[in-house]
């Protein structure tokens, strides 16, 4: 009785690839396409790249018509900048290449694990020791060492405090969708 | 390169009813089993020069499909360029009884959470038990162990 239920199953999966094997789904604009699209992968991660580049030395020309920041906050922010984006490009790199390379489930789910934990690390850990030094001296730099309007100063960090606090916003925005999409992939590779 | 393109839509039209059945198994409608296909050809053409034949063709067609299939659940808003499948098949809507047949296995299916429903599969496609240890990732032993449970669980329903 259990035989011919599974039986019936594998009968089934015979008749649905035999059904399968009699189309035509694989036809020749289809392959030409696929092969397109790697050239374009790769191109979108060197962009990225590219851009963060491009906005951080952009602030060294803006900086000399603002005067509101030194050189050296400059040099940093735009080092950070840099250093942000590369490490965000590694930690998604093993992410990245999970679909095409050889990899079984269990190696999706320590991949994901990884992935979920240095996510974690760098919002608790990098994003305070970077951001909260980095926040204070843009406030010291441009409210106070380089005020020369006469404002009170405290006001002049509002700004800046502003838009800090819409930044954090937008990466934790970010942060969540990442770790949000490697917990329900491991809720699903683990057993329930 | 050619070598490569060659081999890819070789790989491709040998392994389209593979492909095709698993993705149909981890999707509800069509024009998703569709995405899910089309992406599993792309990422097959991604890892094609990374395949080294260290593992058995169908061992890594079998973790490409699955593993796209998991990372796009999430990803379904996503926009994916379409190209016009040749399909005169919708294993959701056509009445004749091979689609029948193939909605009751799916409905079995995909009632069963990811990693069972992957381990049936490639159980009622006549694979060894290594050969299923291979794909997900686990040992024979625990294959075993899983589709006892599994089996269990579609007698049930």
């Amino acid at each position: 009785m259990e035989e011919q239920y599974f039986d019936e199953m594998r009968q089934q999966m015979a008749a649905l690839k035999e059904q399968l094997n009699k189309q035509e789904i694989v036809n020749d604009h289809l392959i030409r396409e696929i092969m397109k699209v790697k050239n374009k992968d790769i191109s979108k991660t060197k962009n990225v790249c590219f851009i963060a580049a491009i906005i951080a030395f952009l602030t060294f020309p803006f900086n000399t018509f603002t005067h509101a920041w030194s050189w050296t906050f400059t040099a940093v922010t735009g080092a950070m900048l840099i250093f942000c984006t590369i490490a965000t490009i590694y930690i998604h790199r093993p992410v990245d290449k999970l679909n095409y390379m050889t990899s079984d489930l269990a190696t999706v789910a320590r991949v994901m694990t990884k992935f979920k934990k240095q996510y974690d690390n760098w919002l608790h850990y990098v994003t305070p020791a970077l951001m909260i030094p980095w926040i204070g001296w843009a406030c010291y730099e441009f409210a106070w060492k380089n005020n020369i309007s006469g404002v009170n100063p405290l006001w002049l960090t509002l700004p800046i405090l502003f838009g800090a606090a819409i930044g954090g916003l937008i990466g934790y925005y970010f942060h969540c969708k990442a770790v949000n999409a490697a917990k329900s992939i491991l809720e699903q590779i683990e057993e329930k | 390169m050619k070598q490569e393109e060659e081999m890819f839509a070789r790989l491709a039209r040998e392994h389209k009813s593979t492909i095709y059945t698993v993705c149909y198994m981890f999707s509800n409608d069509e024009d998703e089993v569709q995405d899910l296909f089309q992406e599993t050809l792309i990422n097959m053409w991604k890892g094609i020069k990374g395949f080294r034949e260290e593992s058995k063709i169908d061992t890594w067609i079998y973790r490409v499909a699955l593993n796209t299939c998991l990372t796009m659940e999430r990803k379904k808003k996503r926009e994916v360029k379409k190209v016009p499948l040749a399909m005169d098949v919708n294993l959701f809507e056509d009445n004749d009884a091979n689609s029948k047949q193939a909605r009751v296995l799916h409905e079995r299916i995909s009632k069963l959470a990811y990693v069972d429903r992957a381990i049936v599969m490639l159980w009622l496609e006549g694979m060894s038990y290594d050969e299923i240890g291979a794909v997900v990732g686990i040992t024979a032993q625990n294959v075993a162990t899983k589709l006892f449970r599994i089996k269990e669980q579609l007698k049930k329903m």
